[in-house]
């Protein structure tokens, strides 16, 4: 018992301020597309090492809905085209909100009614569909003393009944689409659903696979989408945060 | 190298039905033992069983196979009790029924998936019509009653379905039905090697990226003939055992949190993050995603200097051991969980369970030692065995594991080079029909990966053996006669994959 005080004593607070720094080299965040990649065959070099098509050479875009932070385009271009910084801070919103170098988007925030009836409360049920585990993992993440979700307000629980909206991980395999589609009912009204991960937005790395459903999407109308493979806690953070128009450097507090 | 082997199958002629038989009772009787049984269609409309085994001496592999009718086979687990949950998902894939199968329910598909659908059969020969739907074991007497709970979980957890049936509290029988998080990744692998089959096994199971990574990575390196470099080797021992750590921290953490202990929940929590966080720093991810090339490790792999690596290390060793101490010492704990959730040796060694949980029920082995790869060559991690079975025997386990995982780091990190070699581009040279094994001890107990090679170097079938398809079954054992309130405790004891055993 005195040992666990001293040590809570000695740890002292260990939870990380938002905004945070960008973790270290070489963590893969946000990827900046380079002049290269704009005109001549640097497009076409990143998109062929491109295990999820995530590239278009043609439209020279970089869809993060598909992209699983391999690296494999910055080290085919050398950098040149492509490359990742440590910035955790990802685009997030509707499926054409993930797709870099098209059309810009403004950031995506839920409609002022939703903002104003949550006000500073949201409460998610998690629904894992199909995944690997790796955005399981970091949304449970979200809940231990280094991210701690809870101080602003947000937090997982476990009957749909009680729950403001859904987040979902996977591809969405379809041995789970009956039973996502039965959560996301048992939500009362008006409810939001955010899906995580290159699998929720397209199927990732398990994309055309005879056994699952491609993503999200194509089950339930999703508000939210946030990229990564698995998202960082980080990215997850901002990206919640963000849509709910508590943007960090901004007062997080609502 | 010793922990992956090639078999030429045009020199291994299928077995007579009866010595096929004869090699499997032998895994279970001792020496070697069990490593996968899968099915294969060399060509359309004929079937072949492959049976691997191997470890009764350092990077001894054995293999045998057999053809099956395209309708049936006689099942093995009256001779073989470990090939259980084997034949069922050779039923579900390719449509083979496994003729007096104790309890042949679908591993895979659910009731909705069409009677007919085998997702690795070709059309070659008439598939018999397949039952979709699930019979739960039927428990009868005074008072029994059944608590159905999933597959979607309290917590933020994967999806899975456990029936139990109970007189009172206690728990009389538990069936687990699986299946939810079926991806149909074996489907995903076959074609030449590259580095997409890297990607895919990286979500095998997202906690193992880096334990199925790398034996991904060995078995398309002996594939194309081009094995990774000893600094490369080294670094890729470094991110398994600093997985490990960071899942056994996790899930001491997790046994925490299922016994209301707050304090060692919340440790172990930032712990594991920790642990994470190095392995971001090595490899640019917090699972290690991006540590493994064909042929070595990417090429801003390792991001971080040896030593500062080794004075993280030992400033996160400090940390686990006082808080892992101040865990189990606590009477509190203790008391809740020795005795807990028992998993009988004689069990385990029946139905040849692996990993951790396996050496908690003093079932030794270890692929780390058995299949050794370059860097556990010389010297593995201290070895740890209990007997106990019960929840305190598997989390003493992992503490200890913990331990010895620091120790060994310290001493192959001292010298390691800075950076690894990274890969390069290799075309599969050509050569006969032939079946390549993987092997690594995850931090769950044994990672198997094996494919089959046709002559132009082209894979024609994969198959992923994770050590939660081996170790679910040891779950229901642990849970008999325990109050089902405990249950929670001693799933997260074993803290199996759904994904990785779903595949």
């Amino acid at each position: 018992m005195l040992e666990s005080i001293r040590k809570r004593a000695q740890t002292g607070k260990v939870t990380v301020p938002l905004p945070a720094g960008d973790p270290p080299a070489p963590y893969r965040g946000m990827p900046a597309i380079g002049d290269a990649f704009r005109s001549g065959s640097v497009a076409e070099t990143c998109a062929a090492a491109c295990a999820t098509d995530a590239i278009d050479p043609e439209k020279r875009t970089v869809d993060l809905g598909r992209c699983v932070f391999c690296g494999l385009c910055e080290e085919a271009c050398g950098g040149e085209g492509i490359r990742f910084s440590q910035d955790p801070r990802l685009p997030c919103g509707k499926r054409e909100h993930l797709v870099l170098g098209g059309r810009e988007f403004p950031t995506l925030t839920a409609a002022p009614d939703l903002r104003s009836l949550l006000g500073r409360s949201l409460h998610l049920r998690e629904v894992s569909a199909g995944g690997c585990n790796g955005c399981d993992l970091e949304a449970q993440a979200l809940g231990n003393p280094i991210f701690d979700l809870q101080r602003f307000g947000i937090d997982f629980v476990a009957s749909p009944r009680h729950a403001d909206g859904l987040l979902v991980t996977g591809p969405v395999s379809k041995n789970m689409r009956e039973a996502l589609f039965k959560t996301y009912d048992a939500i009362a009204e008006p409810r939001i659903v955010i899906a995580i991960g290159a699998c929720a937005a397209s199927g990732g790395i398990f994309r055309g696979s005879y056994a699952i459903e491609d993503g999200v999407g194509n089950i339930l109308p999703v508000d939210l989408f946030i990229p990564g493979c698995p998202p960082h806690p980080l990215t997850l953070l901002y990206g919640i945060l963000g849509f709910l128009g508590r943007s960090p450097g901004k007062n997080l507090r609502g | 190298m010793r922990c992956v082997h090639t078999f030429d199958l045009g020199q291994s002629a299928p077995l007579a039905e009866e010595a096929f038989r004869a090699f499997l009772r032998e895994t279970s009787t001792g020496g070697d033992r069990l490593l996968a049984l899968f099915a294969e269609e060399p060509s359309s409309g004929r079937f072949l069983l492959h049976a691997l085994a191997g470890g009764a001496a350092p990077g001894r592999f054995v293999h045998a196979c057999v053809e099956a009718s395209p309708r049936s086979f006689r099942t093995f687990t009256d001779v073989c009790p470990g090939t259980h949950w084997f034949e069922r998902e050779i039923y579900d894939l390719f449509g083979l029924v496994p003729e007096g199968h104790p309890e042949l329910n679908p591993l895979r598909f659910h009731e909705g998936w069409p009677k007919k659908y085998f997702p690795l059969r070709s059309g070659g020969a008439p598939a018999p019509d397949a039952r979709r739907g699930y019979r739960f074991l039927l428990v009868r007497g005074e008072g029994i009653h059944e608590v159905a709970v999933g597959p979607v979980h309290a917590g933020i957890i994967e999806p899975g379905h456990f029936r139990f049936s109970c007189a009172g509290e206690t728990i009389q029988n538990l069936e687990i039905r699986l299946g939810y998080q079926h991806k149909g990744i074996e489907s995903l692998f076959p074609g030449y090697p590259g580095m997409g089959k890297i990607l895919l096994s990286e979500s095998i199971s997202g906690d193992t990226a880096v334990g199925h990574s790398t034996a991904c990575a060995r078995l398309l390196e002996e594939i194309v003939g081009k094995p990774a470099d000893p600094s490369a080797e080294r670094w890729r021992a470094a991110a398994l055992e600093i997985e490990r750590i960071s899942n056994h921290c996790g899930d001491l953490g997790g046994l925490s949190t299922d016994i209301g202990y707050l304090f060692g929940a919340a440790h172990f929590g930032r712990l594991r993050g920790a642990a994470l966080n190095l392995l971001l720093k090595i490899a640019g991810n917090r699972f290690g995603r991006g540590l493994n090339r064909i042929g070595g490790i990417g090429p801003r792999v390792p991001g971080i200097a040896p030593g500062d690596l080794v004075a993280e290390l030992e400033r996160l060793r400090v940390e686990v051991e006082s808080v892992g101490t101040t865990l189990l010492d606590a009477p509190s704990v203790v008391a809740r969980m020795e005795g807990t959730g028992r998993l009988l040796p004689h069990t385990a060694k029946t139905l040849q369970f692996v990993g951790p949980a396996a050496r908690a029920s003093g079932r030794d082995v270890d692929a780390r030692r058995d299949f050794p790869s370059p860097s556990y060559g010389d010297s593995s991690p201290a070895k740890v065995l209990l007997d106990g079975g019960d929840v305190m025997a598997r989390a003493r386990v992992r503490f200890m594991e913990t331990r010895s995982s620091f120790e060994w780091l310290s001493g192959i990190l001292a010298g390691a080079p800075g950076t690894g070699t990274a890969a390069e581009r290799v075309n599969a040279p050509v050569a006969g029909r032939r079946l390549v094994v993987s092997v690594e001890e995850g931090w769950r107990g044994e990672i198997v990966h094996a494919a089959v090679v046709d002559g132009e170097g082209r894979i024609t079938r994969y198959k992923v053996v994770d050590p939660s398809f081996r170790n679910w079954p040891g779950l229901s054992f642990a849970v008999q006669k325990n109050v089902i309130s405990d249950f929670p405790l001693c799933n997260k004891s074993f803290n199996l994959s759904y994904s990785g055993a779903d595949l």
